[in-house]
């Protein structure tokens, strides 16, 4: 068997980029005289640079979304339509971050604003767009206080409103509050939240391209990921190409929570050994436990047994072979001591407090899930709830209008398949009165 | 058939529920409503701004029964229908009265391993309410809650929407809730990224006086 390979490179040299070490970034002044607004400026004010030039320089970078889904953004930010001067295009960024174990964006947003201000300029040049939303979840007031200020000092330098540094290119940025709504991390359920509805996502096609906010053109991107594109334009895509994984490059912002000795977001290329990760980054386990089991990218991530992740490396690929996904690279590490059974039941409690209730399968299937996992772990379930529990899960994936079911049944799913004696040792082997069937919540 | 469904699934709502909110301070401020009008010019249609005038008046009249969803619609200009169904979808807006102080605890996965649950039951006990419930005296509101995005500082909580508590232990909460009693809340706290600890010395924002680090409280040593 090859030895375990990092496609991290010399990740203990490491220079980090999007959050760079610098005291009080967050101000603009401070920002200015670290290379800020520079990409943008060159951007608007060179020949070498148009819209479609920026697209290709991302393209070329290989930048994936950080949001979850990791669908190439250059790509997406091609899809819009030709420029019709009388239709509106609208750019939104996704900082709703509610994906169980995912904290990152929230440290860009308070120690590197105006990083993201600047991706989201450069995204909307290279899209033509005239109005950016940041959609910030509304847990997150603090930040999107400490945002609002930075924002209004970037309009009195006009970097942001009408004609940004001489050019005739104008655009907008507002900060969106949002409520408290794990749906409105999906896109399109962030449109509905963005134009005043119930947050229902919509079917998709037609894709936001077409018809996304207000029935407009719309890319939407995730906070990281604009974060990226000011780096992209100042040492170019090939640059960013060569950081980590060539799959899947780029510096990655890696939030790590669970029983390690030091968690937190830290800022790595993708491709690092999970191994490396646990062990090195954060530290080792806590109290010089063993690991038992990680999530590798937020709560519908697939779950990986501590025999699994031999060699693995935090990109696409490697996560794929493994049995699982990059999702936002919030790891969550849990050690010996963790009770799996239980621990589901929380997540399926999440998923049933948060699904919206559009879809049948979801609405109900959710409901279902935590039903029969509560019983399971209260010792009441028998061996064949563990066969509804995975039927369940069928009729639920891929059937709603969102991926929410589908996020939902994978937790499920995966940690019945992976952990199944633990499920097995939690079965009630008497007969339940009734014939086991359930009663409704 | 008419016998066959013998109870409703859910409780209809109160179709004319008794006001709350005395009708001469059910009102904007003109400040408020040039604000009101600033949010509805940032989006296409004033729809857009239901978000934003649902949280100030909720930050003015404490929390959202119908007739101040109705104030809010009808000030953006929408139907009062469509307001209500915003106010009902998000979890951040109290459709009932709440205590002074409400303590939404993250008990979601990594806070679970991290102690959630009893930093929960902690405080449940220690104010003797149940999750859900507010104290008698109007104080406290303790909610569960779902992740916060803090997971990194678990277990955590935030107070009325506002301020996260990272990294808490039995020994803060007695202090937290000493403090909020005499109406003191604390203020933000910038939690210092494990590289800047490296590179900086702790924290990058020299703006903010309190600072904490991630750390993994030991589970069994939080509670005594």
């Amino acid at each position: 068997m090859e030895a375990k390979k990092t496609k991290a490179g010399d990740w203990r040299s490491y220079q980090r980029v999007l959050l760079p070490p610098v005291k009080d970034l967050h101000k603009l002044d401070v920002y200015e005289n670290n290379e800020g607004y520079k990409a943008l400026r060159e951007v608007l004010t060179t020949a070498k640079w148009d819209p479609t030039s920026v697209t290709n320089e991302v393209k070329k970078s290989g930048l994936k979304g950080r949001g979850g889904a990791g669908f190439p953004t250059g790509l997406k930010w091609s899809f819009m339509p030709p420029v019709d001067p009388n239709i509106p295009r609208f750019l939104c960024c996704n900082g709703d971050e509610s994906e169980p174990g995912t904290f990152k964006d929230r440290q860009l947003m308070e120690y590197n604003p105006h990083l993201v201000f600047e991706g989201m300029l450069i995204a909307s040049y290279a899209m033509s767009i005239k109005t950016g939303y940041l959609y910030i979840r509304g847990e997150f007031a603090d930040w999107i206080t400490l945002m609002e200020e930075e924002l209004e000092k970037a309009y009195a330098k006009g970097y942001v409103g009408k004609n940004i540094m001489g050019s005739d290119f104008s655009c907008d940025i507002v900060i969106h509050k949002g409520a408290g709504a794990y749906i409105c991390g999906e896109e399109s359920s962030l449109m509905s939240s963005l134009e005043g509805q119930r947050a229902y996502p919509r079917v998709k096609p037609p894709f936001p391209a077409q018809k996304g906010v207000w029935g407009y053109p719309t890319t939407i991107n995730n906070v990281e990921t604009l974060a990226c594109a000011p780096l992209i334009i100042n040492k170019g895509g090939e640059w960013f190409s060569k950081i980590g994984a060539p799959s899947h490059p780029g510096p990655v912002l890696y939030g790590i929570s669970g029983h390690v000795n030091r968690p937190g977001v830290f800022e790595y290329p993708t491709g690092m050994l999970i191994t490396d990760l646990i062990d090195e980054v954060a530290g080792g386990m806590r109290g010089g436990k063993k690991l038992k089991a990680l999530i590798p990218g937020g709560s519908s991530t697939p779950i990986l047994r501590a025999d699994m992740i031999e060699g693995v490396t935090m990109d696409a690929d490697s996560l794929r072979d493994a049995g699982s996904m990059m999702g936002t690279s919030g790891m969550l590490i849990m050690d010996e001591d963790v009770d799996i059974v239980s621990w589901l039941r929380r997540i399926t409690h999440f998923y049933h407090h948060e699904t919206c209730g559009q879809c049948t399968p979801c609405r109900e299937g959710t409901g279902w899930l935590e039903n029969i996992v509560t019983r399971l772990d209260e010792g009441n379930g028998q061996l064949r709830d563990l066969d509804i529990l995975l039927d369940l899960c069928t009729q639920m994936e891929g059937r709603t209008v969102c991926a929410l079911a589908d996020a939902a049944a994978w937790p499920v799913r995966y940690t019945i398949d992976r952990f199944r004696s633990e499920f097995e040792a939690k079965c009630s082997t008497d007969s339940v009165p009734g014939g086991g069937v359930l009663e409704t919540a | 058939m008419g016998d066959f469904i013998k109870h409703p699934f859910v409780d209809m709502p109160d179709r004319n529920p008794e006001q709350v909110i005395p009708n001469d301070s059910l009102m904007f401020t003109s400040e408020e409503k040039t604000q009101i009008q600033t949010w509805i010019s940032r989006y296409p249609t004033a729809d857009g701004a239901v978000m934003r005038g649902l949280w100030l008046a909720q930050e003015k009249f404490g929390f959202l029964p119908p007739e101040v969803i109705k104030l809010v619609a009808e000030e953006i200009g929408i139907p009062y229908a469509n307001a209500y169904g915003v106010a009902t979808f998000y979890t951040q807006y109290f459709k009932e009265k709440k205590g002074k102080h409400v303590l939404d605890i993250c008990t979601c996965f990594s806070c679970q391993l991290c102690g959630g649950y009893d930093m929960l039951h902690y405080v449940e006990e220690k104010l003797g309410v149940h999750s859900g419930e507010t104290t008698e005296d109007g104080m406290f509101t303790i909610q569960e809650a779902e992740c916060l995005g803090a997971c990194g500082s678990a277990p955590m909580l935030q107070i009325t929407n506002g301020v996260f508590v990272h990294n808490l232990n039995k020994d803060k909460i007695d202090a937290l809730l000493d403090a909020l009693r005499e109406g003191n809340v604390p203020a933000f706290t910038s939690v210092t990224l494990p590289q800047d600890e490296d590179d900086l010395g702790g924290n990058r924002r020299t703006d903010v006086t309190s600072v904490e680090s991630y750390i993994v409280p030991p589970v069994s040593e939080t509670l005594s």
